[in-house]
């Protein structure tokens, strides 16, 4: 290890422990009332992502690298980053979970039918793309 | 692989793009994320809530408007960018632990309970943001003080993973994305099929990269007016009363009936010196117009231009310094709107109005008629609409 590294470490973990701590007593100064629904929130995020996202995922690739053709797996991976990861961060819009009949200016776009055709785009792309790929292959 | 169903080991993960050079690039930018997400994030909260060591600045009249807007992109960009970085590591979640125990068993348990700390808090971070971007709040804490408190966790966690992993991710930068050979990984089973991946690690990198951007063109538009029409989940598609849109509804604020009573007044108050206005007396006042972004906590914002009352012309009715610290009441009776505090700077500065009409119109109830607070670089929580008074606080 260079001693830039070692310096690094030092300055990294000191920095990180007292963030951590700060992190700690606001959490503790919070009060004991909330905690509770803290808690159920921040273990719920790491079981959702560990037992239940990335298993699907997993499985998914599996299956995928077994199923698809050489020539689409490629187009298939890009897609399911790109498009999986945005649909994801549109779950709050695509529910509008949050929209209240008397505030119209808020969720006030087709969410729906956006991802629907920002969909049916992918799926054709993915559909171009192998076909071109398996062209180049022959 | 035997064919009994058993729970995956590490080595049963073969992709040659869960590497260390992968994890270390996404992580770099996640870590990157992260931090200009605190970082604007600190800023924020110091504006709802400021220290006394600090002041808060009164320009330029965009500042809020900017680093909430870069707050709310850079967690969003940080959702593909951790997912894929937790995708690139997942076989470690089922790594050994070392048994029996051992020094270096405790240093390993230590170091699996940090990143736990760290996915946790990571990911606590980003679903309460973006929650909170789309009015959803599903939680029984408060967003602010939550979202606060585990800012200072994940970052920290941050910190220290980077410290640990520091040698491993030097090594990993500097070793090129695209050479053949893989990086030995010890634990990993040298017999195991290794299986042939749909990309290179560059065109990973790349996809991963097209994902955050993608998103952020995707929400940006709520901030960054021109993108409007891009920003197909965009929270706000920038229409509204009078061209603005809204953030609390008269409804949602109790003032329906109240802020259309004819019986309204607003009320100075300076110690024993108090005064009662109407909406006319207030419009015989010299009139000051304001071009002034409205920007939320929750990363939208949007110009307008604003006609009222300079602050510190309210102030000196009551023979209070135009330097005055204003604790301003609505009629919204909810605590968190309900009431705010306008530092001295504020109350000085010659943006500062209490408004009473938006874009050449009389305010609309939605925006806070008869009068509301617009005040330069202030969160928009601070810009009390429904004003009942204002107290000079001694």
């Amino acid at each position: 290890m260079t001693r830039g590294v070692q310096l690094g470490r030092v300055m990294f973990s000191a920095l990180g422990v007292g963030a951590l701590a700060y992190g700690a007593w606001l959490t503790w100064e919070i009060g004991s009332s909330q905690w509770l629904a803290l808690g159920k929130w921040l273990a719920g995020g790491v079981i959702a992502h560990d037992l239940m996202f990335a298993p699907i995922v997993v499985v998914l690739g599996v299956i995928g690298s077994r199923l698809l053709p050489s020539f689409a797996r490629a187009p298939v991976a890009v897609v399911v980053v790109v498009w999986g990861t945005l649909t994801v961060v549109a779950i709050p819009f695509l529910g509008r979970f949050g929209a209240t009949a008397s505030n119209p200016t808020l969720l006030d776009r087709p969410y729906r039918l956006s991802w629907f055709i920002g969909t049916a785009v992918v799926a054709a792309a993915v559909v171009v793309a192998s076909f071109l790929r398996r062209r180049r292959e022959q | 692989m035997s064919s009994r169903l058993r729970p995956p080991r590490e080595a049963d993960f073969s992709s040659p793009l869960r590497d260390d050079r992968v994890t270390a690039r996404v992580g770099l930018w996640l870590g990157i994320a992260f931090l200009v997400a605190f970082l604007t994030g600190v800023f924020s909260h110091y504006g709802q809530d400021t220290p006394g060591w600090f002041t808060y600045p009164t320009g330029p009249v965009s500042l809020y408007r900017i680093t909430q807007g870069i707050h709310v992109l850079a967690g969003t960009a940080a959702v593909p960018l951790l997912l894929v970085k937790l995708w690139s590591v997942y076989p470690k979640l089922f790594a050994r632990l070392p048994w029996p125990p051992s020094r270096a068993g405790l240093v390993n348990g230590l170091e699996r309970a940090s990143v736990a700390v760290l996915v946790s808090s990571a990911i606590f971070q980003l679903v309460t943001g973006l929650q909170n971007m789309t009015h959803w709040y599903p939680w029984g804490f408060s967003f602010r003080s939550g979202h606060y408190a585990v800012a200072w966790v994940a970052i920290g966690s941050i910190l220290v993973h980077v410290a640990v992993k520091l040698p491993i991710i030097r090594d990993a930068l500097v070793l090129p994305i695209d050479a053949a050979t893989p990086m030995p990984v010890a634990e990993r089973d040298i017999n195991a099929r290794v299986a042939d991946p749909a990309l290179s690690r560059r065109a990973l990198l790349r996809t991963t990269w097209a994902a955050a951007g993608l998103a952020v063109l995707a929400t940006a538009g709520q901030s960054v007016s021109w993108l409007r029409d891009v920003s197909i989940f965009g929270v706000r598609s920038g229409d509204g009363p009078q061209g603005v849109p809204v953030n609390r509804s008269s409804v949602e604020a109790g003032v329906t009936k109240t802020a259309l009573d004819p019986g309204w007044r607003l009320t100075l108050v300076n110690g024993s010196v108090k005064r009662q206005l109407t909406r006319a007396e207030l419009e015989a006042m010299p009139q000051h117009t304001r071009s002034l972004p409205i920007a939320c906590v929750e990363g939208w914002s949007a110009g307008a231009t604003w006609t009222g009352v300079l602050m510190a012309d309210l102030a000196a009715l009551v023979d209070a310094p135009a330097d005055s610290e204003l604790f301003i009441s609505s009629l919204d009776l909810n605590g968190t709107f309900g009431t705010s505090t306008l530092p001295p700077q504020f109350t000085a500065n010659s943006n500062t109005l209490l408004a009473l009409k938006v874009n050449g119109e009389t305010l609309d109830i939605e925006h806070g008629y008869p009068c509301r607070v617009i005040a330069p670089a202030r969160p928009g929580v601070l810009q009390t609409k429904w004003v009942t008074s204002l107290e000079v606080v001694a």
